[in-house]
């Protein structure tokens, strides 16, 4: 299972990518794992105001379906249309052509809440 | 319940299955390429599933073919030795329907039922006979080339006829085959002895045939629109209701059953089985509230995306009465999904 050293991890299995003030969130190889292939993503809605806990979109499988919950509060700025046509990119490349969103942070000290790559690789063997 | 595994549980784990639970076995849902590479390879090549999950018991004896015939709904002098047929088993009471099972008529007074995995000892209780199903596993090898596939590794194990059933040998090894499956395509069902499963598994993937999971099954069966017990099938719902009347042999005297669904027949049912596409990619489900018109007519029992039409596909219950063409709407948690009524299969049989 792919865990890249330079994001950061929620317990919710959400990957956050940070440039400047803008983060980029996913979900992570692990979460695509347990999903099985991806049909559909609802990602979440341009300029929606989020807070860190909410649930924003839904990433749907052949098996099940699982909430997409905020990492970091903020508003979301961009997200991936290539999704709507191209859901499996989820599951083919997580960490890439697979992200949600990018969310403006409107408080960048809740970065320090999420997990490192070491903490978040305990998390998921545990 | 203790897990019960199947006898080719070293095997998928060592393809990289993804195991589940399902009906009190531990069953691969999915190998590495994914639910629906396996679906796409079952409708356009060959895939290979272990139904070792499937109950198998044997009755036999001569009056085994009258414990049937009262048992189940269908009529077994309809077909004869060499031959499969589905059936139900009812609830004496309301005609609701216990399990839906396939009868393997192996020879004169031997049969093979087959029943859910979770209902096997339900099944044994009304019909009696020996649970072999520890004894055995199940391959079921289908789509368009699996009888070739299953011939380029044995030899002529695929040469039955569908809905045919023989015994024959493999290697020196007693199996019996039948022209039987659940995807809507051609194929063949394999029963093996457990110690001799992993070597006719390998052979066959060897000749060609994709490992598949029960995730493919799944969305394979919908496509197909062939019901699945817990969902279109169960306590409640009745033959009639599922659009599965031509299950019931009404000319029977006596089969468990029969005046309940006598007395549903002659006041009408209530709600009938009806195909449903939706609109775009996202799969309605299970539970799903049903609309026309804004008004609240029934609900999803199976719903996914259908890999080959790339769109939302259900089964629902509806009033009867729905015209093919009506529009719908489907509540996907909070979402509406619009879509129409349709025929089933959603995908054509083979």
């Amino acid at each position: 299972m792919q865990v890249p050293a330079e994001l950061r991890y929620s317990t919710d299995h959400e990957w956050v990518a940070v440039t400047g003030t803008r983060a980029r969130v996913g979900i992570t190889d692990y979460a695509q794992d347990a999903l099985g292939d991806v049909v559909y993503v609802q990602t979440p809605s341009m300029g929606a105001a989020v807070s860190a806990g909410d649930s924003f979109g839904e990433v749907e499988s052949t098996k099940s379906v699982s909430d997409v919950y905020a990492p970091v509060s903020g508003t979301v700025v961009a997200v991936n249309d290539a999704l709507a046509e191209h859901p499996e990119l989820v599951n083919s490349a997580p960490y890439e052509g697979g992200w949600l969103c990018e969310i403006e942070l409107s408080d960048a000290t809740e970065l320090d809440g999420l997990l490192d790559a070491s903490g978040y690789q305990a998390l998921i063997e545990g | 319940m203790t897990v019960q595994y199947s006898p080719l549980d070293a095997v998928h784990r060592a393809l990289g299955a993804k195991m589940v639970p399902f009906g009190g076995w531990e069953m691969p849902v999915a190998y590495p390429l994914g639910t629906i590479d396996e679906h796409l390879a079952c409708r356009n090549h060959a895939v290979i599933f272990d139904v070792s999950h499937l109950g198998t018991v044997h009755v036999d004896g001569a009056d085994a073919l009258d414990r049937l015939q009262w048992a189940m709904t269908n009529d077994l002098t309809k077909i004869g030795p060499g031959r499969a047929q589905y059936t139900h088993l009812l609830d004496e009471q309301d005609g609701s329907v216990l399990d839906d099972i396939i009868v393997w008529w192996i020879d004169e007074e031997s049969y093979d039922v087959m029943p859910n995995a979770s209902n096997t000892a339900r099944v044994r209780q009304a019909i009696g006979g020996m649970d072999t199903t520890h004894e055995r596993a199940v391959l079921a090898v289908q789509g368009p080339q699996a009888i070739d596939v299953v011939n380029a590794a044995t030899g002529d194990l695929g040469d039955v006829g569908r809905f045919r059933v023989r015994r024959a040998t493999w290697e020196g090894v007693p199996v019996t085959v039948a022209g039987t499956g659940y995807t809507g395509e051609r194929g063949v069902e394999i029963a093996v002895p457990a110690a001799h499963a992993a070597d006719l598994w390998q052979a066959v993937v060897g000749a060609g045939a994709q490992p598949a999971g029960l995730g493919a099954r799944d969305t394979l069966r919908l496509e197909a629109a062939l019901p699945l017990h817990g969902h279109e099938l169960g306590p409640g719902i009745s033959p009639l209701q599922a659009g599965l009347g031509w299950v019931v042999a009404w000319g029977k005297d006596e089969f468990r059953g029969r005046d309940a669904l006598v007395a549903e027949r002659q006041r009408g049912v209530s709600r009938v089985l009806r195909g449903i596409t939706t609109d775009g990619r996202r799969p309605p489900r299970a539970e799903c509230p049903v609309t026309i018109d804004g008004q609240p007519v029934g609900s999803v029992t199976s719903g996914n995306f259908s890999p080959v039409l790339e769109h939302g596909i259900a089964l629902a219950f509806l009033p009867p009465g729905v015209e093919v063409g009506t529009d719908v709407a489907v509540d996907v948690r909070g979402s509406t999904l619009s879509g129409r009524v349709v025929p089933t299969p959603f995908v054509a049989k083979r």
